[in-house]
């Protein structure tokens, strides 16, 4: 039976193509979707969990409170490490690691820039990454090697083993090769591509030897030797900023490795979320686009049971049971589920490059995993079941006898159930719709809000090797400027588009006693205010020509407010144990989230020791590549041993939209997906009610109904259908997106726009959908159709 | 072979209920020919179809080789109808997306008859109605009298110790009714088939050794040819 039952199914397919054809696609769409998604989520999932310790590893946080909220971060003091190792109970092994920066390597004339890291050799022990060569008891000891990972070690020596062969850090040291690791999985929150020990980190800066509780400066992980231990190791976790320096109000805790990436959202301490609710959204989208192909199979499958009826009724008068009836219903959608799911690969590893590219991440299908293959098997077995439960119900359940009769199946019942679904469908289109578009007006919001400087034609080079010196920087800039590319340089100590680089230690006259605040703090070079286009509110602004400004600071407007200075211009802040004079206040501007309000910030005048980039506004009447081009040959000159790292401000900028524009795009995409899909099985009813109508029409024509009559006649039910839809869909639409919305300190007001558009798009998708069908029967002559009967 | 008694069967429509057979009882013995006769309307059909389990009366008893049809379990009654029970059927009733062997196939497989045992059965049939080169044909491209054929090949497949047709002639020519009603007098004879049709040909009737006049539901008259 089961081979025939398959034939027949075949047949079936074959005959009715159409049908076939946009019941296939719809679920070869939604299948790709769900796929694409899921990996997606599980690349997202397993990030951090590659380890196999993962679940007993920890990230030290500190809160600090600071402005009345608190702080929390994974950045902390030098010597925790050694203080958790000795005195936190059930702790395995602590480690610290600095956070990875790009650094020059280079072997003979190969030079890279490489992503390196500087860790003790415990690091080692807790995230086990696997050693190609050399041994992993005997890494990370001496000062002057590094380990690298496999794919650096073949771009600096091809297939050579580098074992024990030097390679230079930064043009200064020769470090020796000790081990060669697997490369970094790329979901993990800690990546580089080379690993050098933290004496060598501590030479090089040989400030962050001194052990110091006031100074948060690296990561800290931690394994306990069991889980059992976290809370009497947290709890003992809390006090160690204040048991080991005086006064020093920030709370250190155990964050857990595998929560790391997805929860990293504080508040008041507390993880409160994270990038988990994109991901939560995603499978509720890649669960609902999935459903909404299911729902078109469904209707399809129903709106064709008038045909099926004959031989249900037959092969019941034959000796077939209910159960095998079922059967059959549910092996042909299991078999069309899996025609679905083999297209469904192929629009897969089509589309997955466009998506990786799109969201800047390595998505593959890993064809060796085997949960991969089982997530695809339930996949399918739900699919097949879901699709074709209800049919398989619907239609093994009629009467034998009443079909063969000849008696008209009394379809009520089946009709309602599939405008239903229809209108199912079409929530969540609606729904999907709105939040869409309120997404892209938040967006385009921010992204429009003005930020405190003008962040276009800017450019940033990172200051690198030879050019972190006075005399260097200064001639750079010389030349830069008379080359005419461009009218204007600065300096600053940090990416001016990221954040870090705080520090409570400062004082001012009225400062509540026993309060700690936070600053932002910057080295800034002279021109700064003009270069990057921001406005000096009060006072004058810092110069470094001369060493004159050398005990001046500057404040942002933001600061001023914190500090509640009537008179900010002259005020004397204690700066790091130091008196300094305020002379000028700055307009606030955006360095850490576009999403919330500026943070105080105060500026010191840099004497290009601690420099890290080069500002500078590109000459508006110079053609834009050649003075890039000027600007790159200037840097060079003055450094030949690296490659120019010089980007465009507002390129920079963008990337704190990071996670919307995801959310934005993927949205859209998926989005769009759940709509074709709706309208696939929008155009399969509107095919099928048309055929079914087809004697009526014919009638009403020959009566007089003009085509456009007989159209707003078949238009007029699904209209009302994509209507009510609407309706249950815009309450739930605003509930989530204005959840979503919540999270936001600069955020949009809900507006009628995106509900507007959401009825006129899926009104005006509707009736196109089921026009194109039913134009040709409402064209169609008449006597043709009546003459059959 | 069949027994009824006292069998009612009535349709409610809005609460009304309208009668189709009424006090129903007659008993069919093992390799008779019956023939059901009777005005549009008079439940012929109905009756045809409690007696082939597709329907279940409202009232009364149904035995059916000794086992009493109305208590039974429905996969019992499946169990019963598949080995024992052909239907023919006026407007043929073939699965149209199976071939003339798929349709002949169809009731082996539900009765899991093995491989080589349906192939060869099948091919016997074939034979006998003389319609092998037209095995991979679909319905629709048969004549009517051939699409019958099939239908009582189809019937006949499952060995059935009883063959039930409703007006299987009625929508053929003559010459073609009566090779059809040749074939079941064959069958009736040669295999002691049991058989009960619905026809309103008197002439059809004649074939079988018994007549079953029905009219507004009751049995008027039940004749031996
Ligand atoms: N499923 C049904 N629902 C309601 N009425 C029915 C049904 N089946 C048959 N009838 C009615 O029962 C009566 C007898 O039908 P039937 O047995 O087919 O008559 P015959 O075969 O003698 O022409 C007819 O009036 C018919 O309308
Ligand atoms: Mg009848």
């Amino acid at each position: 039976m089961f081979k025939l039952n398959l034939k027949i199914a075949l047949r079936n397919l074959w005959k009715n193509k159409g049908f076939s054809l946009i019941n296939i696609g719809g679920l070869a769409i939604g299948l790709a979707s769900c796929m694409i998604l899921l990996l997606y989520i599980a690349y997202e999932w397993s990030y951090d969990k590659q380890y196999t310790n993962a679940d007993k590893t920890y990230v030290v946080y500190q809160n600090a409170p600071a402005n009345g909220k608190i702080f929390s971060w994974a950045w902390t003091p030098n010597i925790m490490a050694n203080e958790i190792a000795v005195k936190i109970p059930g702790v395995k092994y602590a480690s610290h690691a600095s956070y990875t920066s790009s650094k020059l390597i280079s072997v003979g004339n190969n030079k890279i820039s490489s992503r390196l890291n500087f860790a003790d050799p415990n690091f080692i022990k807790i995230f086990d990454y696997k050693f190609i060569k050399g041994n992993p008891d005997q890494v990370l000891k001496d000062v002057n090697t590094i380990i690298l990972t496999k794919s650096l070690s073949e771009k600096l020596f091809g297939n050579e083993d580098p074992i024990n062969k030097t390679i230079k850090l930064e043009n200064q040291e020769v470090l020796k090769v000790e081990a060669v690791i697997e490369d970094v999985p790329v979901n993990s929150s800690i990546t580089f591509e080379c690993l050098a020990p933290w004496s060598l980190f501590i030479k090089r800066e040989p400030w962050a030897r001194e052990p110091n509780w006031g100074n948060n400066m690296c990561l800290t992980v931690v394994q306990l030797k069991d889980n059992k231990f976290l809370a009497e190791a947290n709890a003992d976790m809390k006090g160690i900023y204040k048991r080991n320096q005086q006064g020093n109000t920030a709370e250190a805790l155990l964050f857990p490795l595998t929560k790391w990436h997805l929860y990293d959202d504080f508040q008041n301490g507390k993880s409160v979320g994270g990038k988990i609710e994109q991901l939560k959204i995603f499978l509720l989208l890649a669960f609902c686009i999935l459903l909404i192909a299911c729902v078109n199979f469904m209707n399809l499958s129903t709106a064709r049971s008038e045909r099926r009826s004959k031989e249900v009724g037959i092969r019941k008068a034959i000796g077939s049971s209910r159960k095998s009836l079922i059967g059959q219903f549910l092996l042909e959608s299991v078999f069309i589920t899996l025609i679905s799911t083999i297209i469904a690969f192929i629009l897969v590893e089509v589309s997955l490059p466009y998506f990786n590219n799109l969201l800047n991440i390595g998505l593959q299908i890993d064809y060796k995993s085997i949960s991969f293959w089982g997530t695809l098997l339930m996949l399918m077995i739900f699919t097949g079941f879901m699709a074709g439960s209800y049919p398989a119900l619907y239609l093994s359940s009629f009467e034998p006898i009443k079909v063969l009769k000849g008696l008209k199946i009394k379809s009520d019942a089946s009709v309602s159930i599939r405008k239903v679904l229809v209108v199912v469908q079409f929530v969540f289109a609606a729904c999907l719709i709105v939040c869409t578009s309120v997404i892209y007006q938040q967006l385009r919001y921010v992204k429009n809000k003005p930020i405190g400087y003008n962040k276009s034609n800017l450019v940033q080079i990172a200051v690198q090797g030879k050019m972190g010196n006075n005399s260097k920087l200064d001639l750079l800039k010389t030349q830069m400027i008379n080359s005419g590319a461009v009218t204007g340089v600065t300096f600053f100590s940090k990416d001016i588009t990221e954040s870090g680089n705080n520090t409570t230690d400062v004082h001012w006259q009225g400062k509540p006693a026993g309060e700690s605040i936070l600053f932002n703090n910057r080295g800034i070079g002279s021109d700064f205010i003009k270069t990057i286009g921001t406005e000096l509110v009060a006072g004058r602004e810092l110069s470094t020509i001369t060493k004159k400004d050398s005990n001046s600071i500057m404040l942002n407007e933001a600061a001023v407010k914190m500090m509640n200075l009537k008179n900010p211009i002259g005020a004397k802040i204690g700066y790091w144990g130091v008196e300094k004079t305020n002379i000028g206040v700055v307009k606030d501007f955006v360095v850490e989230s576009a999403y919330q309000k500026v943070a105080p910030m105060i500026f010191y005048p840099s004497y290009m020791d601690d420099v890290q980039v080069i500002i500078a506004r590109l000459n508006p009447n110079q053609n834009i590549s050649s003075s890039l081009e000027t600007i790159d040959n200037l840097v060079r000159q003055i450094e030949p041993d690296y490659p120019v790292n010089r980007k465009f401000v507002d390129e920079a900028f963008e990337g704190k939209f990071q996670n919307e524009k995801l959310l934005g795009t993927l949205s859209n995409w998926f989005g769009g997906f759940a709509i074709f899909i709706s309208c696939l099985g929008l155009l399969g009813l509107a095919l099928f009610m048309a055929e079914q109508r087809k004697k009526e029409i014919s009638i009403r024509k020959v009566l007089g109904a003009s085509t456009a009559n007989i159209l707003t006649l078949l238009n007029k039910d699904f209209i009302k259908l994509v209507a009510i839809a609407n309706v249950i869909a815009f309450p739930l639409a605003y509930i989530i997106i204005n959840r979503w919305l919540s999270a936001f300190e600069y955020r949009i007001s809900i507006s009628a726009l995106p509900f507007i558009i959401a009825i006129s798009l899926s009104v005006l998708i509707a009736i196109l959908t089921v026009s194109i069908q039913s134009v040709k029967v409402a064209k169609a002559n008449p006597v043709d159709a009546l003459k059959y009967e | 072979m069949i027994e009824l008694k006292n069998i009612e069967k009535y349709y409610a429509t809005k609460g009304v209920k309208h009668y189709v057979l009424r006090h129903v009882s007659t008993s069919i013995k093992q390799g008779e020919f019956v023939s059901i006769m009777g005005p549009s309307g008079a439940g012929k059909s109905t009756l045809l179809n409690i007696l082939g389990m597709l329907e279940e009366p409202t009232y009364g008893s149904y035995e059916f080789m000794g086992e009493d049809v109305t208590t039974l379990n429905e996969r019992k009654r499946i169990e019963l109808y598949r080995n024992h029970i052909g239907f023919v059927f006026q407007a043929y009733h073939l699965i149209d997306e199976m071939t003339v062997y798929e349709n002949i196939e169809a009731p082996l497989l539900y009765k899991k008859i093995g491989g080589s045992e349906r192939k060869s059965r099948i091919a016997d049939l074939l034979d006998r109605f003389n319609i092998v080169a037209k095995k991979d044909l679909f319905p629709n491209q048969l004549s009517g009298g051939q699409q019958q054929l099939v239908g009582i090949a189809r019937a006949l497949a499952a060995q059935p110790s009883i063959i039930l047709a409703d007006e299987p002639t009625g929508n053929l020519q003559s010459a073609q009714a009566e090779e059809i009603m040749n074939l079941f007098q064959k069958l009736n004879k040669e295999e002691g088939i049991t058989i009960i049709q619905v026809t309103h040909s008197e002439k059809n009737a004649q074939y079988g050794n018994r007549i079953l006049h029905i009219a507004d539901g009751v049995i008027k008259e039940d004749l031996v040819v």
